[in-house]
Order: C-alpha cells, then structure tokens, then sequence
C-alpha cells in the first residue's frame, strides 16, 4: 500500500516539476478561462440580466472549457517521446498511474480555478468572500468529477489521431449531471442559501465521482494496454 | 451462416412482418381516438415503442460491452456495435415523433423538460460512441475502448436522470404504470394497442441485430479473406 502510495506521488510529483519548469499548461488554461468569461460578458448584457444568475452558468463553462484543454495537454505530453510506454513499463500499476494523473490534473485545475475566482468576483461584482467555505466544497466534487472522468477518457482519446476533437466530444454529453448540479449548487449559495439545502445535488455530485472513479479503476487497466 | 439463412431470418422476419400489420391495424383502426389531444395521440403508440428499444438496446451495449472487457471476444465486441447503431436509429425516432406531438398539444416542438433533455443527451452520448468507433481503426484497440465508453455512458443515465428530472419536468406522467397498478390510467384497447406495438418493435430489435451481425462477421470475414489471399506474399 505504501509503494502504491510512492508510485502515484510520484507521478505527481514528476508532472508538477515539468510544469513548474515550463508553465504551459498552467498559462495555456488561465488565459483561456479568462477569455470565455471575457466573451460571455461580451454575449451578454450585465446591465439587463441579473449577474448572480448568469455568473454560476459562465464560471463552470470556462472551467469546463479550460479544463478541456488541460486534460488533452496532460496525456499528449505523455505520448510525446513515449513517455507514456516508459510509465507503463515501469512496475507501477496502471490504476496509481491514473490517481496520478487524475491528481495532477486536478492540482492544475483547481490553482486555476484559484486565480479565476476573483477576477470573476471583479468582473461580476457578485460577493465571493461571504460564501467562499460552501464554495470550496461544490467546487471541489466539481472538479473531481471533471477529472475522474475525464482523466479516463483522455487517456483513452490520446491514442487516437483526431483526439482534440474526440475529448469532448466523449467527455461533454456524460459530464451533463456535474454541469447541472454545480452550476446549480453555486447559483444557490451566491443567492445566499445554505449548502445544507442543496443536499440532493451534492449526492448526485458525489455519487457521479465515486462511480467514475470506480469505473476507471476497473476499466484503465484495458486503455493502458500494448 | 448458410443454416442461418435457411432457417432463422425467414420465420423472424414473417412473424415481424405479421405483428407489425396487427400493430399498425390496431393503431390505425382498433383503438379509439383520444378525447382531449385527438388523433395525433396515436403517435404515442410509436413514440413508446422506439423509446423502449433505444432504452433496450442501449442495456444491451452495456452488457455486450462488459462481457467483451471480460472475456476479450470479438463476438461481443459486435453485438455492442450492431445494439448502439439500432439504439441510436430508434433514440433519433424518438427525438422526432415526440415533437411531432407537442407541437398540436404543447403548441411548442421542444421544451427544455426532464425526459426530453435526457433522451436528448443519451442521443449524444451514442452519437459519440459510433463517432469513436468510426475514428478508430479496426482491432482490439477500438473494441477496448468502445467497451469503456459503452459501460460509462450507461452508468450515466440514471445521473443524467435525476438531475434533470430535478432540473425541470412537464412530460405526461406515466399512465400504463401507475401507483394503482398496471394500466389503470388507460382504456382498455389502448393498452392492448400499445402492448401490441411493443412486441412488434422488439422483434424488429432482434431481426434487425440479426441482420447487422450478419453483415458485420461478413465483414470481418472478407478482411481474413483479403489479408490471406492478396497480402499473404
């Protein structure tokens, strides 16, 4: 169990360190998040529609979409080199090579959701700070549930040749029921409910993390197969 | 093959032919109009029907797809590719005979409801299963990850319907099952009418496997041919 353990910290530790040497990833996914709000405030008029209604919709699609662009980045630096043939030979599992880099994509995500967060704050001028605890949480089994799933199917799509097209495609239809209940869940606490009302979105939520995490570690070992 | 030929497809395909002439008879002669929404209710009689095989046909991708992940035989891996075609040609029937109907009753051809948003992302959800498949060149690899993305796609619907149920919801509540028991929310021939139907589309579901399982060992059968005889020096 310990190895385990030693195994998954280090591919994350060794994704963290190429990304602290480059800023690619990190970089690429802020500017992009940045942008779809800044065309979204562009679609719409601020003045008309309520921003704490619209707000929650606009900050999830820009994580989705940067997301996105993470996800397709994390195993194409693996397959460059064949990186990910040195990985797989290694004498790790193949499921603590995907909790490895499902957590470091993760890690990624969430420091760029860090950074969003307040210029969203800025640009909407909805109040964060009052919420920020329940915030956290949604965000969290969110952003899980993006990368559980996610991780599985980019590794799944980086095989392919079309695999920037094929990524959402795959990935968007079944991330439908994280979109609904975050988008919701975040409405609701900006609107200044208590996260305890919204207890049915945060099962579905959680129940749609722990089944795709299950389900890649069932099915990974037949993606990650040569 | 040849035995198939001789003695499977002919009696399946007479007994469709004949349920699906009762069927039809029925819808069109036998049950009676509805009182409030009128004749456009008879749609309901093929809009149940496709909804049911794609439900159906898309259990059965997941099964077919679990039993290829376990046992690594190609025969699976077709019967799951010949059930996601079908369920996405019976999954389309339904995106369109159900705004066909609520256009008359609801005066709108699509509202954004719980059952129609979830058949429509379960549509996208297949979509994207056939696209793979069709981006991947044949052999193990594609039938492996096809599998992966058939078991996460129908382990999503059951999410997927919840949310949106939660979402919003106006659909017709469900009359053939009700709290009070089989049938009670529907006249008599109606009942019959659409059980009729029912059975006539399964058997569709099972002729038309039938005949894509066929064509697709056919295929795979002149890729041998082809790999022996023109490749082989």
């Amino acid at each position: 169990m310990r190895e385990y353990f030693n195994h998954v910290k280090a591919i994350v530790w060794k994704d963290c360190v190429t990304e602290l040497k480059t800023w690619e990833l990190f970089s690429t996914m802020f500017v992009f998040a940045l942008l779809v709000i800044i065309i979204f405030i562009f679609s719409i008029n601020l003045s008309i529609v309520n921003s704490y209604d619209v707000g929650p919709g606009i900050l999830w699609v820009a994580f989705i979409f940067a997301g996105t662009i993470g996800l397709n980045r994390s195993f194409m630096l693996e397959k460059e080199n064949g990186c990910l043939q040195g990985l797989m030979l290694t004498p790790a599992d193949r499921t603590a090579l995907y909790f490895g880099k499902m957590i470091s994509n993760m890690v990624f995500l969430i420091l760029m959701e860090a950074m969003i967060l307040p210029l969203f704050m800025i640009f909407f001028n909805v109040d964060l700070v009052s919420h920020l605890g329940p915030l956290l949480i949604v965000i969290f089994l969110g952003t899980l549930g993006f990368c559980a799933l996610g991780t599985l199917l980019s590794s799944l799509s980086s095989h392919l040749k079309t695999r920037e097209i094929m990524l959402p495609i795959l990935l968007y239809p079944l991330l439908v029921p994280v979109v609904i209940g975050c988008v919701r869940m975040t409405g609701e606490i900006l609107a200044g409910k208590a996260l305890a009302t919204q207890l049915k979105w945060i099962g579905s939520t959680a129940c749609f993390d722990i089944i795709y995490i299950g389900v890649s570690l069932l099915t990974i070992d037949h993606i990650l197969e040569e | 093959m040849n035995e198939d030929n001789e003695s499977g497809p002919p009696i399946l395909i007479w007994f469709t032919v004949l349920m699906f002439i009762a069927a039809i008879s029925a819808i069109f002669m036998y049950v009676p109009t509805e009182k409030t929404e009128g004749i456009i209710q008879r749609i309901m009689y093929f809009h149940i029907p496709c909804a049911w095989l794609a439900f159906f046909a898309f259990f059965i991708v997941f099964v077919c797809s679990i039993l290829f992940l376990w046992k690594k035989d190609r025969e699976w891996d077709i019967y799951a590719h010949a059930s996601a075609e079908i369920g996405v040609v019976f999954c389309s029937l339904v995106l369109i005979t159900g705004p066909l109907w609520a256009k008359p009753v609801w005066g709108t051809w699509w509202v954004w409801d719980a059952r129609l948003t979830s058949t429509l992302v379960l549509w996208l959800i297949y979509i994207a299963y056939l696209m793979l498949r069709m981006r991947t060149d044949a052999g193990s690899m594609r039938a492996r990850y096809a599998a992966v993305v058939g078991i996460a796609g129908f382990l999503d619907i059951p999410i997927i319907h919840f949310s949106v149920l939660w979402w919003r919801t106006f659909h017709p509540k469900p009359k053939m099952i009700t709290s009070e028991g089989i049938g009670t929310g529907m006249a008599n021939e109606m009942v019959i009418t659409l059980g009729i139907s029912l059975f006539a589309f399964t058997l569709l579901y099972f002729l038309m496997m039938e005949q894509r399982i066929a064509l697709e060992k056919m295929k795979d059968e002149i890729d041998r041919l082809k790999r022996e005889k023109l490749y082989s020096n």
